[in-house]
């Protein structure tokens, strides 16, 4: 019981991936180079402060959709440890991708913060 | 599609590298808690705490894979699969009916392909047509002369090339060759230039072999007789055979599948047509066959306008020779013959298309018995489709399983309708070529048959499932889960099921009505009185060509051979005829008749025939007056002996005996010495025509064609026939032998073909409708199970039950007549449009076919009945 409680805790301490972002996210962890998944979510949760967590419950169907659609590629490699795993890469098509929802999300970033702040707003006017 | 479908096999091996990934997940995960210290159970358990679900993820991750749809085409069809594999019965009987439907519009449609539809195997086969001369009140004929053909040739600004050919025998006999009768023709020099046909091998005829220096002996055999007679030679080319006496140079091959411009009666040996030498090209009437090549961008239209022109000519020098004014209202025709010449689609093409629409309603009842069919058993699967339903299926998908069913049904049923169709063409040929007329049709299923076939059966496929598939995609989830089995069936599903069934029962009322009318057409013509007696009669051709004899001794020979003939035990008269009855008659001419005043322009054509005596005793034509022909005859005054008809027409009620009678350009006439009855010659279905009959034996005109009368079985001294003619004449072949039945059964093959297919359809189709009107009774009977259990607990009688079941048997068979009979009604319109004979009186066909539909009702019923009263309310209280 106290570490479900301690559960829920943490859960609330993080923030909910917004809809669509958690592509974004990865494309963008690929950018740095191959990655399993594994690395992926450390990354994503270690880049992020320890606030953003990309659950393996969205993360493989998010990969494995991604790669139906030519953004990524993936490949059979070993670790640093001798552990087998399947390393994810970008493609051509994912830089573009990225680039892409990069500006959407640069746009809603300063849609959202605008109304959010309106005063800024009149005081730059 | 390569992509879909090593998708499609590379599933399994992707499941297992998502199960390695997070296999590898799960390891690195753990491992790096151990390096944070973590004990190893621990830390194993937390990785996998952390993870999650991992079904979950490996459900949501697969889901991204998509299908492809070639591999949910896959899993529908695996289903549908395995959903025929759980109800083989009804499997068997739903690819059966539907067998028997797409074969019999296999069959017939290959048919109808092959007379109508096949090109020539020629150059651009689109542009040929053919002339035809037609003159009032009958068919039309490709049949010309060398006088006309070279006007038309010579004038003509329509067509870029004239053809003119022969249809003839050829008795072909050479070193290493059995002497054999072999089909072939004349043919115009230009035939094989213009139809745009290369040789195999050699050359073919061409125009060096018009010149009035050329040999003309030689010839263009076929690419099948080459192989089946001279062995495939190559170096056939050069080689000597013999046509009767004339010796032929083989020249050429045709290519392999030409064979002339009339694939059903094939050619195997061509021989140059030239004015020069066979002397009777430039005398002999109507022998050519005319075919042409339209210029390109030329219409159909200008040219049948620029013949209209050209064949004016032709009536006009016609007429300078016979003051027949009928002639001038003869007229050309230029019709497509890309598909060939068409005088055996002019035979059996219209009946062809009725049977068409014959079987297209076969199908038509077969699908509606499908749809019941599925109906019924989706009722019976609707609960497993709320099922599905609930748990999440897309109606979509339940849709396009329940098509996927149907059209896989009607895909088994089309693939055995082929092997169906397969044999039954080869039966309905064999019947086409029972007759006058040698038919070797290849109506074997080819590529366009089968594209026909599989576009019969998408679309049965589709029509069939349709309702099931929609009752699929409205299966209400929760509803049904609610309701009981039996209580939720819509009034609206009743109705369409039950109206599946009145269209079945008014099909077939359609089909059997058509039946009976082909079938009372046929036996009209069976028992129609010929004017001779058609049982106990053997014809016989001999063929002297090439046999040596001159006519001198040939008519000496043929005068003891009939002495000889009708010595033969079981033999009562032999004698000899110029034509065999209903195989034409021997000519027309005008003629002047003593004591008959005839009006200017009047039609005076006398149809003569030569025979010997014995001609009328042999046949069973009664000799009304005066006496029959005899041998004493010869070397005395030219005799005839008249028709009734003849009679009526130029005598009235004198007496015609010692009268004259003289043909146009002949001085000599003959004296009438009797008159006999009125007996069909051509075609039955004509009236008598006004006859004049010669002796044989008095001019010279002995034909082949042998008659003997027998007391006996014709067939059984077809023996004897053979040892007597083999015995006098020694190089004479034996052509063919056959009952003068045979021979006029010959003549209604188109007739019998109508009748014999239309009542095995509409038979077919009747068992058809009888079977849904039972299922349908039978589902019904089981679905209210409840309610009878009801009723008889509260004193309904057995009768009471009966009734109600053979109520509704009655009632929607009643339903099926008051659709159907007025169709049928329509449907005989149709058929006699086509087919001008068909008797349009009488109301025989429609009750015919509508006894028939209720006395299956009636069957139908039956069986549910029975059930129905041996209802046990106790039973059918608890049956819920």
């Amino acid at each position: 019981m106290p570490t479900a409680m301690r559960k829920r805790e943490e859960y609330q301490n993080r923030i909910e991936l917004l809809q669509g972002t958690l592509d974004m996210l990865i494309l963008q962890t690929l950018r740095r180079g191959p990655q399993h998944g594994y690395g992926i979510s450390q990354r994503i949760r270690s880049g992020s402060g320890e606030v953003l967590q990309a659950e393996t419950g969205s993360l493989y169907p998010a990969l494995h959709r991604l790669e139906r659609q030519g953004w990524i590629r993936s490949d059979w490699k070993s670790s640093a440890h001798n552990q087998r795993a399947r390393y994810y890469r970008l493609t051509a098509a994912g830089r573009k991708q990225l680039a892409k929802e990069h500006s959407r999300w640069q746009q809603l970033c300063a849609a959202i913060s605008r109304l959010m702040n309106p005063r800024e707003k009149e005081g730059a006017a | 599609m390569s992509l879909d479908l090593s998708r499609l096999f590379h599933r399994k091996r992707r499941d297992e590298e998502l199960d390695e990934e997070i296999q590898s997940h799960l390891a690195m995960a753990t491992r790096e808690r151990i390096e944070q210290g973590e004990e190893p159970q621990a830390a194993a358990q937390a990785a996998r705490r952390e993870f999650g679900n991992r079904t979950l993820v490996q459900e949501t991750t697969r889901a991204m894979w998509g299908w492809s749809s070639l591999e949910l085409l896959w899993q529908d069809a695996r289903y549908a699969l395995r959903g025929m594999r759980r109800s083989p019965a009804f499997t068997a009987v739903a690819v059966l009916s539907l067998a028997l439907g797409m074969g019999a519009n296999t069959a017939i449609f290959s048919l109808i392909n092959a007379l109508m539809l096949r090109m020539l195997p020629v150059r651009d086969p689109g542009q040929l047509v053919e002339l035809l001369f037609k003159a009032p009140g009958q068919d039309h004929f490709n049949a010309f002369d060398w006088r006309d053909y070279e006007h038309y040739r010579e004038n003509n600004h329509v067509f870029s090339g004239l053809v003119a050919s022969s249809d003839t025998p050829f008795a072909i006999r050479g070193d290493g060759l059995e002497p054999e009768i072999v089909r072939g023709g004349f043919v115009s020099p230009n035939y094989f230039s213009v139809l745009g046909v290369s040789p195999a091998l050699g050359r073919l005829i061409g125009m060096e072999d018009g010149s009035a220096s050329a040999p003309g002996n030689i010839a263009v055999v076929s690419w099948a007789y080459w192989k089946s007679r001279l062995g495939s030679d190559p170096a056939v080319i050069g080689r000597q055979i013999l046509d009767g006496d004339h010796p032929l140079t083989v020249v050429g091959v045709a290519p392999r599948g030409f064979v002339g411009l009339e694939p059903a009666n094939p050619q195997d040996i061509w021989l140059p047509l030239t004015p020069q030498h066979p002397s009777y090209v430039a005398t002999a009437r109507y022998w050519l066959r005319l075919a042409a090549r339209l210029k390109p961008g030329m219409s159909l239209k200008q040219a049948r306008a620029e013949m209209a022109v050209l064949y004016r000519w032709t009536v006009e020098e016609e007429f300078k020779t016979s003051d027949d004014r009928s002639v001038r209202s003869w007229k050309i025709e230029v019709q497509p013959a890309g598909a060939g010449l068409s005088q055996l689609r002019d035979q059996f093409g219209k009946p062809a298309l009725v049977l068409m629409a014959v079987v297209a309603l076969l199908l038509l009842i077969a699908c509606a018995n499908m749809a019941s069919l599925l109906l019924a058993r989706g009722s019976a699967r609707r609960r497993e489709m709320a099922v599905r339903v609930s748990l999440g299926a897309g109606r979509w998908r339940l849709l396009r399983q329940g098509l996927t069913e149907s059209v896989m049904l009607a895909a088994w049923g089309g693939l055995i309708g082929i092997l169906l169709a397969y044999w039954g063409t080869g039966v309905l040929v064999r019947i086409m070529g029972s007759g006058r007329q040698r038919v070797e049709l290849q109506a074997h299923p080819d590529p366009a048959v089968l594209l026909f076939t599989a576009g019969i059966a998408l679309l049965t496929g589709v029509l069939c499932g349709l309702a099931p598939a929609w009752q699929a995609y409205r299966a209400a989830p929760v509803s049904f889960l609610r309701a009981s089995a039996a209580g939720s069936e819509t009034r609206g599903r009743r109705l369409f099921g039950k109206s599946l069934v009145v269209a079945q029962v008014a099909f077939s009322v359609v089909l059997l009505s058509a039946a009976s009318l082909f079938i009372r057409h046929l036996s009209h013509l069976e028992h129609l009185d010929l004017g001779f007696r058609r049982d106990h009669v053997l014809l016989v051709q001999l063929n002297p060509s090439g046999s040596g004899y001159d006519r001198e001794r040939l008519s000496r020979a043929y005068n003891e051979l009939l002495a000889r003939l009708e010595a033969i035990p079981g033999v009562c008269s032999a004698t000899m005829c110029g034509f065999f009855p209903m195989a034409g008659v021997g000519g027309m001419r005008p003629a002047t008749v003593e004591g008959y005043q005839a009006k200017p322009g009047e039609r005076r054509y006398l149809s003569e025939s030569w025979v010997a005596p014995k001609y009328f005793a042999t046949f069973g034509i009664p000799l009304v007056m005066g006496r029959d022909f005899s041998f004493a005859d010869q070397g005395h005054g030219r005799v005839a002996i008249v028709n009734q008809t003849l009679v009526r027409y130029f005598f009235g009620d004198r007496n015609p005996i010692g009268r004259h009678i003289t043909f146009d350009g002949d001085s000599q006439p003959f004296e009438i010495v009797g008159v006999v009855g009125d007996a069909k010659s051509g075609d039955m279905r004509e009236p008598a025509l006004r006859f004049v009959y010669l002796n044989s034996f008095q001019l010279g005109t002995e034909s082949s064609r042998f008659a003997l009368r027998t007391s006996v079985d014709p067939e059984a001294v077809a023996g004897d026939v053979r040892r007597v003619v083999r015995g006098l004449l020694k190089t004479v072949a034996i052509e063919n032998m056959k009952t003068l039945a045979a021979q006029v059964d010959g003549a209604i093959v188109p007739e019998r073909l109508s009748a014999m297919m239309s009542g095995l359809f509409g038979a077919l189709g009747a068992l058809l409708a009888a079977l849904g009107l039972y299922g349908l009774l039978a589902y019904t009977v089981a679905r209210r199970i409840h309610e009878l259990g009801i009723r008889v607990a509260l004193g309904a009688s057995r009768s009471d039950v009966t009734r109600m079941v053979v109520g509704e048997a009655l009632g929607l068979s009643c339903a099926g007549l008051a659709v159907g009979v007025p169709i049928a009604y329509w449907g005989r319109r149709f058929a006699v449009s086509l087919i001008p004979e068909l008797p349009v009186q009488g109301v025989i066909p429609l009750v015919f076919g509508a006894a028939v539909m209720v006395i299956l009702a009636w069957l139908a019923a039956y069986l549910p009945a029975r059930r129905a009263t041996r209802v046990d309310p106790m039973e059918a209280l608890r049956y819920e």
